[in-house]
């Protein structure tokens, strides 16, 4: 069974067509990094699988019944643009009032718990309004995770955050999908953050789905590169460029080879120039150099 | 072995349950109420007072030097409506003004401020992903503004009774009025509520987090309506009255609240 199965889905706002034709699907036990543009189409979805917009044409099914079942959709956590917190009440009563929207039992013991998760129990007499960004973004994904949710879906949960936020959110999305029946949808542009925990992609662009893939086709997808530093790096990088089409230096001096080669014919082609190298690495390029490669090919 | 999740089932009464609580907790939690409730207590005592001091006193008209009497209440249930045989309520005067009635408008107020501060923080975005039936929502922002009123209502005949034993007015049931009639008018105004509630719940929610439309329309909405609550509620109400009120209220209420469940299905929530 597939945590969200969508066919066809389509969204116009007036003539402008948002979303269209697009099929996605999130199998149980997945951390989805759904990847795209400003504008491609990816908050939209998001909003449609949640109920908050209208479709405009095809399906969205969630653990196979329809995205409206009262109770599929009661065992929804997201947090799409903001936390939806009131500004004057402070964090602790906006996690009891959610509480109690979902009918959580032993609701106070359940929102220290989850307080506790995203490292917020000092702060849940603050009023909301006075929490700093990354403070309000801790929240937001508390409040997502109150009641137990099958699904999550967040939409850039990571912005905001520190390196530890980011850190305490992989171990919460790891501990979330451990039991392999619940689900996380999550868009982001940090790919760097994404690719240490999604598990599946789905990349978008103009309300079109360009390619899903899992985190091992990425891998196997992610071409490899052989990352230098030698002496006399201006002449080295004159001599490379020579003899290799595909050439990049990055901001930490290091000459990025793209074409097929090894690191041996590297040595020795600079050896005979009477150029000595220093380091030399082979490395495989990140989801974020393969996004932007696929941007281009797509353009 | 297949994967499979069980969902558990939550009947409407348990959703609008938990729901409810969740308003009646912001409710009683937020400020508004409670200046809507100190201004409905304060205003009949500050009005009843000021009206009575100024009683027999004269104003000049600067350009016509015509004389005016200022006339005060002669009796305390004037604060409520107008006294049998006495001039029909709805007049430009501050007491036809100024009465319980007013009630129905500081409700406008708050049904407005609390939806769109639903939809300005995005909560209602976190409420309507988790809630599927928009009907729960209607019912229970009807219910809780219909508490509110109700209890606006209360405040103000409060207040106005403590505003006529301060200022000396009369209790005195004039002109064959008996206590039962004053009951039935504030049980027909309570009753009538729900009208006044469900206009405002559907110009909210259509309004979204336009607070400034929301509480414009509802104002205006209000006025249309407003002149009309005297006639059907006065001092001297009967079970009639109550009875039409009742009746209206519910119809209002099904009627327009299943108009703002069309207005949230059929619409961005964000």
């Amino acid at each position: 069974m597939n945590a969200i199965e969508i066919k066809n889905l389509s969204k116009n706002f007036g003539s402008k067509q948002a979303v269209c034709g697009l099929n996605m699907t999130v199998p149980m036990g997945s951390i989805y990094g759904f990847i795209g543009e400003n504008g491609s189409g990816k908050s939209t979805t998001e909003k449609m699988i949640c109920g908050l917009i209208p479709t405009s044409g095809g399906s969205i099914k969630l653990y196979g019944k329809d995205h409206s079942d009262i109770d599929v959709r009661a065992k929804v956590g997201v947090l799409i643009e903001s936390p939806g917190c009131f500004p004057g009440l402070t964090v602790w009563d906006n996690m009891l009032l959610q509480a109690a929207n979902l009918s959580i039992p032993n609701a106070e013991k359940e929102v220290i718990k989850i307080l506790k998760m995203v490292r917020m129990e000092g702060a849940a007499g603050n009023k909301y309004k006075n929490c700093s960004l990354g403070m309000k973004q801790r929240v937001g994904i508390a409040m997502a995770l109150l009641g137990n949710p099958t699904l999550l879906v967040l939409d850039e949960p990571l912005n905001g955050l520190d390196a530890d936020g980011m850190r305490i959110m992989r171990e919460v999305f790891n501990d979330i999908i451990s039991d392999g029946k619940r689900s996380i949808l999550v868009s982001s542009h940090l790919l760097g953050e994404l690719q240490k925990v999604a598990t599946l992609y789905g990349i978008i662009r103009h309300g079109k789905m360009i390619c899903e893939m899992t985190a091992e086709e990425l891998d196997a997808s992610c071409r490899t590169y052989i990352a230098l530093k030698a002496e006399k790096m201006s002449k080295s990088k004159m001599l490379l460029s020579s003899k290799y089409s595909r050439l990049e230096e990055d901001e930490a001096g290091y000459i990025h080879i793209y074409d097929k080669t090894t690191p041996e014919q590297i040595v020795e082609y600079l050896y005979q120039n009477a150029i000595c190298v220093t380091e030399i690495k082979t490395d495989k390029i990140g989801l974020e150099e393969y996004y932007i490669d696929l941007m281009k090919e797509v353009k | 072995m297949e994967k499979t999740v069980k969902f558990e089932h939550n009947s409407s009464g348990k959703r609008i349950k938990s729901m409810l609580k969740v308003d009646f907790r912001r409710m009683f939690k937020s400020r508004l109420f409670y200046i809507l409730i100190a201004c409905s207590l304060l205003i009949p005592i500050v009005m009843t007072v000021m009206m009575t001091m100024m009683d027999g006193s004269v104003s000049v008209d600067p350009q016509t030097g015509k004389e005016t009497v200022m006339q005060g209440p002669e009796n305390t249930w004037q604060s409520i409506g107008t006294l049998p045989g006495g001039e029909a309520m709805g007049g430009m005067d501050v007491m036809s003004m100024c009465n319980i009635n007013m009630a129905f408008m500081g409700i406008a107020v708050f049904v407005c401020l609390f939806i769109s501060d639903e939809f300005r923080s995005g909560y209602a975005k976190n409420l309507f992903t988790v809630r599927v039936k928009k009907s729960d929502y209607v019912i229970s922002k009807t219910l809780s503004g219909f508490i509110c009123g109700a209890l606006m209502l209360l405040a103000y005949l409060i207040g106005a009774l403590l505003g006529g034993a301060v200022s000396g007015l009369s209790f005195e049931l004039v002109g064959g009025l008996t206590a039962a009639n004053i009951v039935m008018c504030i049980l027909a105004k309570i009753f009538l509520m729900p009208v006044f509630v469900s206009v405002f719940t559907l110009i909210s929610v259509a309004a979204k987090q336009k607070t400034w439309l929301a509480v414009c329309g509802s104002l205006g909405g209000g006025m249309l309506l407003f002149m009309t609550v005297s006639m059907i509620t006065p001092l001297a109400s009967t079970a009639i009255n109550v009875l039409l009120c009742l009746g209206g209220g519910l119809l209002f209420a099904f009627g327009l609240g299943a108009i703002s469940n069309i207005v949230l299905r059929k619409s961005s929530l964000v």
